[in-house]
Formats: C-alpha cells, structure tokens, sequence
C-alpha cells in the first residue's frame, strides 16, 4: 500500500480505480444486509473510520473458534447517530481493542462483512449500540 | 413598411437601418439593476428576535415516524413515477436498494425534511433563518420581506422566503434544481424534474416538538399537492451538539503517505453505496 500512495500520480491512480471500479457512495440504504439473521464476531480492532455518513470497523477475528481469524469489515450509521442512539465516542474502539460484535451479515454468502447491531468492549464489559431509532427514547439526555 | 424589391430599394433600407441601428440599440440596451443594499441590523430588529418562539437546541428528526409515513401517506405519484417507486421498492426488498443520494449530493428540498436521519439547528438572526444540518447541509431563508428573484437560479435547497404568521414560520421555496430527488426513504425517490414548489410552516407542537407541515408541489411527478408532516424533537444536552460531518469522507481514509504527509485515500464501495473494502495502512 506504502508505494502506492507514495506520490500524487498514484493516489490519482487510486481515485480513478475507485471511481472505475465502485460508485461513490452517500447515505444508503442497508438492505444489502440479511436482517434475518444475526451472528457474533470474537476479534481486535484494527481500525475505526469514525466518519460520515456510515462509520465502519476493520476487525481481525472470526465468527466460530473453528474459523481462522480474519479482516470484518462492519458498517454501521453516521458519528451523530452513534453518539445520540447508543453513546458512542470517537475513541470508543481503539485500535487492539478485543471485542465481541453482533451484526446482520452480508445476504451474499462468503463475504466478511456486516451490518453492526452492538458491540461489546470485552475489557470493561461495556456496550455500545447502534440502532438509529433507538434516540427517539425518553431520557437519553 | 413595404420594401421595393429592386436593388435601390434594399440599398435604401440598409441606409436607413444603419442610421437607425444606434438608436434601436440604445432603446433595447438592458436598464443596469439599481443595487439593492441588505440593511445593517438595527437594535429594534436584534430586540424583535427575542420575540420570536424559542427554537434553540438540536432538532432530532422522529425517524419511526417518518418510517410509518411510507405506508400511511405516499406521495400521489402520478402513473409513471409510480412504476419506478414500485420497482426501487422491490429492488430495495431484493437486497439491492437505489442510491438515492449518490456522489454525497446534497439531500435538497424537500427531502432534506422528509428523510433525514441526522440532526438539525435552526438560527435566528435579522432577516433571516438559517437551518444547518449535521453532515454540513444548509438552508438560508429570508425573512426580510423580498420576493422570489425574477431570473431563476436553481440550487439544490431552491430560493426560500419566509414570514412569520404569529408563532408559525411559513417559508415557500422555488427555484429547485430539477434533478433533487422527491424521496420517501434512501432506497426509493425520484428527481422532481422541474417546477417544484414547496409551501412549509413549521411550529412548535409542543414545547419540545418541532412540526414542518409541508405542502409539495411537483407537478411533473406527482398527481396533486402532497401534504405531509415531518416531526423533529429537541435535545439539549451538550453531548448532543452537532458537531462537523463531511459526507465525502465516507469514500476516504486517513493515511500517512510515504513522505509523512496526512492523506486520504479512497476506500472500495459497492454499487448500493457501502464500503467494501479499505486499504491496510
């Protein structure tokens, strides 16, 4: 990755891979997650991207002790919402982190990624949502 | 003026148009616009703000409501808009949902109001109200008692003139850029195509429920006006303050390149618009 980006040109590279290859994306609609099914994710943090309009988490881990450990990708709703739905901080998951994630998987079998539901920081036991309804209750504030 | 049509005939007229041209030229020049002064705020309007009902604090759009609204008050789609709706419906359903805010555009008028899932500040300030959304959005409305502007500019968020009828701020907004989606969720929406209006009056509900009454007019979509109601509740905590939220970093993330500078670089998305992959550090 370090010599890719190591000049101007490559990142332009980068960018134009990026728009080639994806569409670039605002607020979305989840759908493409199955809301039908849950499962549970053991691993460390890698990497929060703490950005609008959709926060994910690289995590290296696996859903069965069986599985060998690998990179999740975890998408979930804006900071703000994080922030008012289930009392998110920026630095609520630091890098190295060891966590337990509950999440809606990809309807497209195989792939490692999901639609964050909760997460459990295993240190101190605390957890931290993520449903965006859920700042419509009382007493939040 | 009959012309002869012989030679000396045109070459007369062309005579004549020439020495007539300066004074036809002058007749149709445009008339240069008197420049219109917005006048500094006196001390009687900062005290007429104080007037006004008490709109401070963060407005938190009522999402389940908003959620509800899909089924129990649809737009009056006219027939083909209807097909498309029905089909970005399905498609939705199937796992492969429309991106109706691609390219991180502005969500714009009315939609903005009608399916956002961030929160909002409204200010005061003399002559106008200027509402500001998390993830940067923006709309200034006059209250300074000028009209629409006779040459149309469109933008996303359309021209917007307001006033205050008792406690009830009434705004109509024209001049919307006809591609801004009418949409009833992130999945499904279409561009309004041209001469959308739209009528709001926002009020206090209670004393911390915000209600926008809107009335949408989009005469090339819809069958008739749509009247709607989109509910914002107030939070105050300091903990809540909206802070800065630029949606293009969505597609981007902070590196440190070779040469120790902070950069960023573009994550993989996919066609439904979430991220699919990002580059290790």
């Amino acid at each position: 990755m370090r010599y890719l980006i190591k000049s101007i040109g490559a990142f332009a590279v980068l960018a134009m891979m990026a728009g080639g290859i994806s569409q670039v994306a605002a607020h979305h609609s989840a759908s493409m997650f199955d809301f039908t099914k849950s499962q549970t994710l053991k691993g460390k943090v890698v990497e929060m991207r703490w950005v609008n309009p959709h926060v994910t988490i690289t995590i290296t881990g696996s859903t069965n002790p069986d599985e060998a450990p690998g990179d999740w990708l975890i998408e979930t709703t804006s900071p703000g919402n994080l922030v008012r739905a289930g009392g998110w901080r920026r630095d609520a998951l630091k890098p190295g982190d060891e966590i337990e994630v509950t999440f809606h998987p990809e309807r497209e079998a195989g792939k490692k990624s999901g639609l964050l539901q909760e997460v459990k920081l295993v240190s101190t036991g605390e957890v931290f949502t993520a449903n965006i309804r859920d700042q419509e209750k009382p007493g939040l504030e | 003026m009959r012309v002869k049509s012989g030679p000396i005939g045109i070459a007369s007229v062309a005579a004549l148009a020439l020495m007539l041209a300066p004074l036809i030229a002058s007749a149709q020049a445009p008339q240069k616009a008197p420049t219109v002064i917005n006048p500094p705020p006196t001390a009687q309007d900062w005290a007429d703000i104080a007037k006004l009902p008490d709109w401070s604090g963060v407005w938190n759009p009522k999402i389940s409501d908003q959620d509800a609204q899909i089924k129990t008050n649809p737009p009056p789609w006219n027939e083909a808009a209807a097909k498309k709706i029905a089909k970005m419906f399905v498609e939705e359903k199937a796992g492969r949902p429309f991106l109706v805010f691609s390219n991180c555009l502005p969500e714009a008028l009315p939609s903005w109001m009608l399916v956002t899932h961030n929160a909002m500040e409204i200010l005061f300030t003399p002559g106008r109200v200027t509402m500001l959304g998390d993830g940067n959005r923006i709309r200034r409305i006059y209250t300074d008692g000028r009209g629409h502007p006779e040459t149309s500019d469109p933008t996303f968020h359309g021209h917007s003139i307001g006033h205050w009828e008792g406690d009830t701020l009434v705004i109509d907004t024209t001049d919307i850029v006809p591609e801004a989606p009418l949409a009833v969720s992130e999945a499904a929406g279409l561009p309004n195509n041209g001469d959308m209006h739209v009528i709001e009056r926002i009020h206090l509900a209670d004393k911390d429920i915000l209600h926008d009454d809107l009335e949408i007019i989009a005469p090339n979509i819809l069958t008739k006006p749509w009247k709607t109601t989109r509910i914002f509740f107030r939070q105050r905590a300091r903990k809540f303050d909206i802070v800065e939220g630029v949606c293009a970093t969505g597609d981007l993330v902070e590196r440190v390149n070779a040469d120790g500078d902070h950069v960023f670089v573009p994550v993989q998305k996919s066609e439904w618009g979430h991220t699919t992959a990002v580059p290790a550090k």
